[in-house]
């Protein structure tokens, strides 16, 4: 009797195991069974592709010049999308199983990652071959991809941020409209007045913390300060730069915008498209969602303030700054088919499909110079600042170390106390450089 | 041995049959169940490389970082929060509505229907449709009372969010378990009890409860170790950005995050065993109070 119910006992822990085994894939679930079948079906046959993405707005313009691929070379392809998160948690169970897509999206967070640890395609040989010149392309994007001095991907696309504005907004408080000759100061001041003015119903701007890219790094820049040393080694967090611009957020965060929980609950985008956020900071990926709102004739675009360090009343180099990456298009060490995965590859960042990719309003280019019609994909809505940021701002690349998701992730957890108790914005600094240094120091 | 030789060719044949016919649960079991449990024990003990490579056995070092880290005890004490709204809640209610809807009534499939709709619907799906009702900017709930309620972000009221969910959608699943273990129960009782006086009330007590405790005893235990394993409401309700993301957080989550999002699957092995020792715990210890209430006629 006793015998059976440890039997029972440890048939219900097997069971506790099972559903937590299917509880840990559920986040992903269903678009993991999708890339299983498909996947099994791929690898039997050599005429098709297995390519993952994780930006679904982008997907049929890259359909589009997949297809283009496809009526040339005969070898189909099959796009899967799947979300930011999901992507990179099946992305790194697939490595470990040995079940890759064909090609697919790197990312400056876990590129040293895969590269370090030979999960990718080497694309010298290719490269030399096919005599691909990398100098057409963003240097910060190729370097991203290199690892001792090995490339394991070719630039997709650049981005960069800016400030999105609702005009409707500005005129109902009778608040000047942004411009280049901002700093974060001005910035500060206007939204400060709208939402005085917006009763909490309406904020001046909107971001949260976990709006790095797209915001308080590019702050952090403009100020002098920095993320990560340039030997990925220590935090900078603690710098005295980062801590007064980190400062600045904080009070932004207290005096402009949404409470934390609002922004964390719905988001900037969404809380800017409703009308309760008057501005908000965005990276040229974002802006399809905008573009199909039907407030979208009040939204105008400029580049992002910056921080006046020298006091001579202009905008010198290095003081505004847009924090830039760029996706790479990869292909997996162990696809059966590496000549297409590469030829696909060479297409997909040939000068004339990063042309198209502009052109469909896709993304900007990774290819120098194929960008300029990605002011005009959207028409109607003047998207011209991303291309201006260019020229009038520092571009730095995103911070990034080999396992960057992890200090990321801790970064974000710590500001969510910063952004509620914004007196404790110094405190948080420092122990996110402490934990960062932690974390640092057993890459 | 000596038995061995004994079978008649006829028992042989049974035999062959039967392991045939258990062998797909057998291989199952081993394949999907054991073999990951023992992966899992064995890679708690590593520290474990990218990717599941070059893992270097490391003995107990991980429990004891998971033991030492606040974060674990938290996560612990949360899902003893969640399970202490699921379990107790979830079966009362759906016992009330189980004796309810066992009666001769109009419409008793449509409404035990609806009772049962949410265990079909998918819980991503569902978490996604609580998490709207819940937004404190544009949720219906808050539509409804003209209130500015944080459901899910003030830590004091969002794990009773969380579990409410929890309840809502296992409500329907324990009242169907019920109802089957009502109709066991033979009508001659409750007739004699009529005749003998007895309310309603009291024959619920003394005759549908203790009849019933089996079933109950069954829930219940399942209930409790579901709930532990909470993951799906947290995972998508509750944004990484939550400010009551710590006083939410349960085991499952934590491991997922360590194990899936930072890919330390030595340190999220660790979580993921405590866990099951906890639940072992709990399990034996209510396998012991079994004999103290639950009525095996």
């Amino acid at each position: 009797m006793r015998m059976k119910k440890i039997l029972a006992a440890v048939l219900a822990a097997a069971m506790v195991f099972s559903l937590t085994a299917c509880g840990g894939n559920s986040g992903g679930g269903s678009s993991d069974g999708g890339s299983v079948s498909s996947g099994g079906s791929g690898s039997g046959s050599s005429d098709t592709l297995e390519v993952k993405i994780w930006d679904g707005e982008q997907a049929d313009g890259l359909r589009q010049i997949c297809d283009e691929w496809t009526a040339q070379s005969g070898i189909k392809v099959n796009l899967q999308v799947m979300g930011w998160t999901e992507y990179f948690t099946l992305l790194e169970a697939g490595a470990s199983g040995g079940q890759m897509p064909d090609v697919f999206w790197m990312h400056s967070t876990v590129a040293d990652l895969y590269m370090s640890n030979n999960m990718l395609l080497n694309l010298d040989d290719y490269i030399a071959r096919d005599n691909i010149d990398l100098g057409n392309y963003y240097s910060d994007i190729v370097d991203t991809y290199t690892y001792d001095g090995v490339h394991y991907a070719l630039p997709k696309d650049h981005d960069t941020v800016a400030l999105v504005y609702n005009k409707a907004i500005f005129d109902q408080y009778g608040v000047e409209y942004p411009n280049e000759n901002w700093t974060w100061e001005d910035l500060y001041d206007a939204a400060k007045a709208i939402t005085d003015a917006g009763e909490g119903k309406v904020y001046g701007f909107a971001a949260g913390p976990d709006a790095n890219q797209e915001f308080y790094w590019d702050v952090i820049h403009s100020y002098g300060g920095y993320v990560i040393s340039e030997d990925k080694k220590t935090s900078g967090m603690d710098d005295p730069k980062s801590i007064e611009a980190m400062e600045y957020v904080g009070r932004l965060a207290k005096d402009c915008m949404p409470p934390q929980s609002v922004i964390a609950e719905t988001q900037k985008t969404p809380l800017f498209n409703s009308g309760v956020a008057a501005m908000i900071p965005l990276g040229s990926w974002g802006v399809r969602p905008l573009y199909v709102n039907e407030n979208k004739d009040n939204y105008a675009f400029e580049v992002l303030p910056y921080c006046d360090r020298n006091g001579n009343g202009q905008a010198d180099d290095g003081e505004r700054v847009s924090i830039y990456a760029g996706i790479g298009w990869s292909a997996a060490a162990s696809t059966k088919n590496p000549d297409a995965a590469w030829d696909l590859i060479k297409w997909l960042s040939s000068k004339e499909m990063q042309v198209k990719q502009s052109d469909l309003g896709v993304t900007m280019a990774g290819y120098i110079g194929a960008s300029d019609t990605f002011s005009d994909a959207f028409p109607g809505m003047d998207i011209s600042a991303y291309i201006k940021t260019e020229q009038e701002a520092t571009l730095v690349p995103r911070p990034a170390s080999k396992y960057t998701t992890q200090w990321e992730t801790k970064t974000n957890e710590l500001l969510v106390t910063a952004w509620n108790d914004t007196s404790r914005m110094e405190e948080m600094c420092l122990q996110i450089a402490d934990e960062m240094n932690t974390l640092l120091a057993q890459e | 041995m000596s038995q061995k030789k004994k079978l008649t060719p006829a028992q042989k044949n049974e035999m062959f049959w039967g392991w045939l016919f258990v062998a797909p649960t057998i291989i199952g079991l081993v394949v999907l169940n054991f073999y990951p449990i023992f992966n899992t024990i064995w890679q708690s003990l590593c520290k474990t490389g990218d990717f599941g490579l070059g893992n270097t056995f490391v003995g107990l070092k991980n429990y004891s970082e998971v033991l030492g880290s606040g974060e674990f005890w938290q996560s612990l004490v949360n899902t003893f929060k969640y399970a202490i709204i699921e379990v107790p809640f979830s079966v009362a209610i759906a016992l009330v509505l189980a004796v309810l809807l066992n009666r001769k009534m109009r419409g008793r499939s449509v409404y035990r229907t609806i009772f049962f709709m949410p265990m079909v619907a998918a819980p991503a799906a569902v978490a996604m449709v609580w998490r709207w009702l819940y937004n404190q900017q544009y949720g219906l709930l808050n539509h409804v009372f003209g209130k500015q309620a944080a459901w899910i972000s003030d830590p004091n009221i969002a794990w009773i969010s969380i579990g409410v969910i929890g309840v809502w959608s296992i409500l329907g699943y324990n009242m169907v378990l019920l109802i089957g273990g009502l109709q066991e129960i033979p009508h001659d009782y409750y007739e004699a009890a009529s005749i003998d006086g007895a309310t309603g009330i009291r024959q619920f007590f003394t005759i549908t409860v203790p009849l019933l405790s089996p079933t109950l005893f069954f829930i219940i235990q399942t209930r409790i170790i579901g709930a532990l394993q909470q993951f799906d409401f947290i995972y998508m309700v509750m944004d990484k950005s939550n400010p009551a993301m710590d006083s939410v957080q349960t085991i499952v989550p934590l491991f997922y995050e360590y194990a899936f999002t930072y890919g330390n699957k030595g340190y999220g092995g660790a979580i993921v065993i405590l866990l099951l020792i906890v639940t072992l715990i709990l399990t034996v210890i209510l396998q012991k109070t079994e004999k103290m209430w639950v009525y095996h006629g």
